[in-house]
């Protein structure tokens, strides 16, 4: 088979559905990549739309563009749209696009879940554009602090909007943060070890494993604050054992590691761009490795530095000041590594480049005024002032928006297989520093000077008038830079002028083949042992293209790759991707039901849509079943490996682990609040405590212990080829029986209404009944397959899948029971 | 796997113990604690758990060097040991203030 023949059929295997129907079909990285960066950047218009309409309002004293609540809305839309819509979104979609190219795979570790990702982000960020549309768009800032944003002070349905449709767009942060970290660690080229990683890599990795522990406190928060809302449990109630201060502790728990959500994978553009724009190779890889995870740690011990002016005690807020100067050290260490590349090489001013020194410019300037910020003195007066805006876009436009800039112009010749030929970029990149710089120094300067964020007018007097309007005319100048930058990219796709291959000269695996990327993505698998392969075997390319390297021979139809020890990189197994399906666009839009539902109040169609999804996650799992046994299979160099489906650790078990880390960290925010209120808030102890009960507490801690050890049990038995059937049905018995003393534990929750004691064990017992039917769902599922066959000991993958839930309910639901029947026993 | 947990380790004993004295502190200075020969009591908690955590990291830290124990990769083993220092750095630092403050105030 020749290269070309080669090419057609791995097209033929690989392909979406043809046409504008395959959109809604694909799950397929290089389709879902572009969608996610596509979406985000028509959001990132949105956003700078509305950015505008700020400075349009606050260029002059006594502007009567927009009233308050119209403003309102302006701002707080704002910001939630290039925070959750824009710049996550845009992590996600170069991620998918770049990894597996970069880790020399044929595509992540879950098809089917980047498309459900996708749609649920899509469908998600809609509601909110279409709440903007009416007029109704949420309008408590983008932090939405109670008490301004429960029921009582805002009673429309604008909150409603932000709490319910960031939500659903978080799943998809989720789902790709699963998507991102499985394929990182196990679905890589052979031999790449952990240590042969791009760097894009690890800081994919890193910043994926921060989503999934800094989102679950966001989507707490947000899930109280919705059930204060709707159904009036007072969780940030003061008079009612509430505190609106534990909305503060879990919003920031989630959005000072958001802030490096954003910048790590920006900075892991840089240090990928700026190598190949310097000539050079990295200078400190494994300086800057430890860098990144020392932020990622670090970041997490910082939230209470938004909270500086809310009276906490002094020992406390030093302990957040110091933590705040210390995250200064690894991003200097990070800035050094690459101001040493740059010495070490020989920079060439192309276009990335000047993004880069943008980046530079501003972001060390806002790192700067962080510092400032992190001191609390400074920051009792700088709160709240547009200093303070001054200084987070200084961040997130330095640190975020020039690098992805960068990434932008380096990588579009990827996208498109075309080069760019007007200078439009350069002259573009210069109108976007200067508009940017003059806007937000000045924003510095009024801050200080008093003005506060979020106003939406100020009178003459105040002296910041001459400011403003510079401030503003600099947006303009910013905007017409940015309107010529994507003038400039579309021009660059519809223009039809082919490039060469890999026109920068990079030594990374996603330019070893035909750009644009072909559906399969590499026509065989390479095998790597050097960090820079392309300067290793400049003639990777080809070679691959023959299909010398692994898995070079299309058969059976089969979309297969295969998926490596996570820290050797040795071949671990075989493993065959799912075909094109409407299944996630469907799922995303029954969950979507599931949402609207509840943001309509039509409580009727909460349980359908409910059923909706577990039926449709029934089909989907369903649909991966196999009938007979899998020998091991050859994929070429003489390596035969055991298909993915027959061993212990299959990937669906690394994504449920995952997936679990997340819900463990929900877990533990939960507790987190339930402790924060007790010894927090005013208004304790509540009226009555809940009425314990040593049956229920007995037969629910019997049933978690029954369960696990009854699943693993038939995991073993399963596997020396007897009958699993009867353990797995003493399984479910446990399971059901946590689920009793869970299910009444909501039931008799005291008068969950009247005080936050009783609506935090309605939570608690409603987040274990949830689980108990996740795992009987995942049991009963278990059984149906023993009984038609798809299980044997061969085909062996799917049962530690279940215990991985069935252990996990079983602890957390141990650990709720005694929450809450414990504090009623001790007298 | 144990080689990403190498990596994560004292930075994530780091987190807890961060977490946990900022926690122990708002307890204790909710419910006063009566004092002990004239030293308050709270803050000698304070610093008994200061001084804990910074045992913990310096146990890690020479655990990581141990070479028992150590990465056995090049990069991973530096990488393991550069979390090992963050841990400890971060902890003498961030919770300095228990030694330097008044407690409750
Ligand atoms: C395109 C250029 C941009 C301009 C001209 C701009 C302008 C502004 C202005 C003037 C405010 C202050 C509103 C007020 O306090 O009344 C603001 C707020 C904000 N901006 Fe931007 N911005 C831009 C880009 C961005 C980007 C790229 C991000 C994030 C990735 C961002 C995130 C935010 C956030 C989070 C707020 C706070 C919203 C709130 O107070 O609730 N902005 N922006
Ligand atoms: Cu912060």
């Amino acid at each position: 088979m020749n290269a070309l023949e080669r090419h057609r059929k791995l097209t033929e295997i690989w392909a979406s559905d043809k046409g504008f129907k395959g959109w809604f079909s694909t799950v397929n990285h290089n389709d879902l990549g572009r969608m996610f960066l596509v979406t985000a950047f028509f959001f990132f218009i949105v956003g700078g739309l509305l950015a505008m309409l700020i400075r349009v309002q606050l260029a002059t004293p006594h502007s009567a563009f927009a009233g308050p609540e119209i403003y309102n809305q302006i701002f707080t839309m704002h910001g939630t749209v290039m925070m959750f819509l824009f710049a996550i979104p845009t992590f996600e979609g170069l991620a998918i696009y770049l990894l597996p190219k970069m880790l020399g795979t044929r595509d992540l570790a879950f098809p089917r879940l980047t498309a459900y990702g996708f749609w649920c982000y899509a469908f998600g960020g809609s509601m909110l554009i279409v709440a903007m549309l009416f007029g109704i768009a949420p309008d408590g800032g983008w932090f939405m602090y109670p008490p301004l944003t429960s029921a009582i002070h805002s009673p429309g349905i604008n909150a409603d909007f932000w709490l319910i449709g960031i939500t659903f767009v978080e799943i998809s942060a989720i789902a790709a943060a699963v998507e991102i970290t499985v394929s990182v660690l196990k679905y890589r080229a052979p031999s790449m070890s952990l240590a042969k990683m791009p760097i894009f890599a690890w800081y994919a990795l890193i910043t994926a494993l921060m989503i999934l522990t800094g989102f679950p406190p966001l989507i707490l928060g947000s899930v109280l604050l919705e059930l204060e809302r709707a159904f009036g449990l007072p969780f940030f109630q003061v008079d009612l054992g509430g505190d609106s201060l534990l909305w503060q502790h879990l919003f920031w728990l989630f959005g000072h590691p958001e802030v490096y959500i954003i910048f790590l994978p920006a900075a892991g553009v840089i240090s990928t761009v700026l190598p190949v724009m310097c000539r050079t190779t990295l200078l400190g890889y494994g300086w800057i490795v430890s860098a990144a995870v020392a932020l990622a740690f670090l970041s997490f011990g910082l939230w209470v530095h938004h909270m500086f002016t809310t009276g906490i005690p002094h020992m406390g807020l030093a302990f957040f000041s110091a933590a705040s100067t210390l995250v200064a050290v690894p991003t200097g260490v990070q800035i050094f590594a690459w101001i040493g590349t740059m010495w070490k090489g020989r920079p060439e001013l192309h276009l990335p480049m000047l993004h880069i020194l943008g980046f530079f410019f501003t972001f060390v300037i806002g790192g700067l005024t962080g510092v400032m910020v992190a001191v609390v003195p400074f920051d009792w007066q700088a709160h709240d002032t547009a200093f303070i805006t001054a200084h987070l876009h200084y961040v997130l436009f330095g640190g975020f928006v020039f690098p992805i800039f960068a990434g932008v112009y380096y990588w579009l010749p990827h996208f498109t297989g075309r080069k760019r030929f007007f200078c439009l970029g350069e002259l573009a990149f210069a109108l976007v520093f200067v508009g940017f710089h003059v806007t937000f120094l000045a924003m510095h300067w009024v801050g200080l000077l008093g003005q506060r964020r979020r106003i939406p007018t100020y009178a003459p007097e105040d002296g910041w008038t001459a400011i403003n309007l510079i401030s503003s005319v600099g947006s303009f100048i910013l905007a017409i830079g940015i309107a010529m930058i994507l003038v400039d990219v579309v021009l660059h796709i519809v223009t039809a002028h082919r490039g060469r291959r890999n026109p920068w000269n990079a030594t990374t695996l996603e330019w070893a083949m035909i750009t644009p990327a072909p559906a399969y993505t590499f026509a065989s698998l390479p095998r790597i042992t050097w960090r820079d392969p392309l300067s290793a075997e400049p003639d990777l390319a080809v070679s691959l293209a023959r299909g010398e390297g692994y898995l070079g021979t299309p058969r059976h139809n089969w979309r297969e790759t295969l998926a490596v020890d996570i820290a050797s990189g040795k071949p671990e197994m075989h493993v065959l991707y799912p075909a094109n399906t409407r299944l996630p666009i469907l799922m995303s839009a029954v969950t979507g039901l599931f949402f609207l539902s509840l943001l309509m109040k039509f409580y009727w169609t909460v349980p359908l849509a409910m059923g909706g999804v577990a039926f449709l996650a029934w089909k989907w799992v369903w649909g991966l079943g196999l009938r007979q046994d899998q020998a091991v299979q050859s994929v070429g160099h003489g390596l035969s490996l055991p298909n993915a489906a027959t061993v212990a650790r299959s990937p669906g078990w690394w994504g449920t682990a995952f997936l679990l880390t997340a819900n463990a960290t929900f877990f533990g925010a939960l507790l987190f609040g339930f402790a924060f209120l007790w010894t927090i808030a005013p208004g304790w102890p509540p009226p009555a405590w809940f009425t314990p009960s040593i049956f229920e507490l007995g037969v629910g801690i019997s049933g978690a212990a029954l369960a696990p050890l009854a699943i693993r049990h038939a995991t073993r038995v399963n596997e020396s080829g007897g009958t699993p059937f009867p353990t797995v049905i003493l399984a479910l018995c446990g399971i059901v029986a946590l689920g009793f003393a869970c299910a009444s534990l909501m039931w008799r929750a005291p008068t969950p209404n009247e005080h936050a004691y009783g609506a935090t064990m309605l939570v608690l017992g409603g987040y274990g009944t949830f689980h108990t039917a996740i795992s009987g769902l995942m049991g009963g599922f278990l059984t149906a397959q023993i009984r038609s066959g798809y299980t044997s000991a061969n085909r062996r993958a799917a049962f530690p899948i279940v215990g991985l839930w069935v252990k996990y309910t079983s602890a957390t639901g141990v650990i709720i029971l005694l929450a809450a029947h414990l504090p009623g026993l001790i007298p | 796997m144990t080689e990403v947990l190498r990596i994560l380790i004292a930075p994530l004993v780091w987190l807890a113990s961060f977490s946990a004295i900022y926690g122990l502190h708002g307890l204790l200075c909710q419910n006063a604690l009566a004092a002990v020969a004239g030293f308050p009591a709270e803050r000698a908690v304070l610093m008994a758990a200061y001084g804990v955590a910074i045992a913990l990291q310096i146990i890690l830290l020479w655990i990581l060097h141990h070479p028992r124990f150590a990465a056995p990769s090049g990069l991973l083993r530096f990488v393991s040991r550069a979390s090992g220092w963050t841990g400890l750095i971060a902890s003498v630092w961030t919770l300095f203030p228990v030694v330097a403050l008044p407690t409750c105030f």
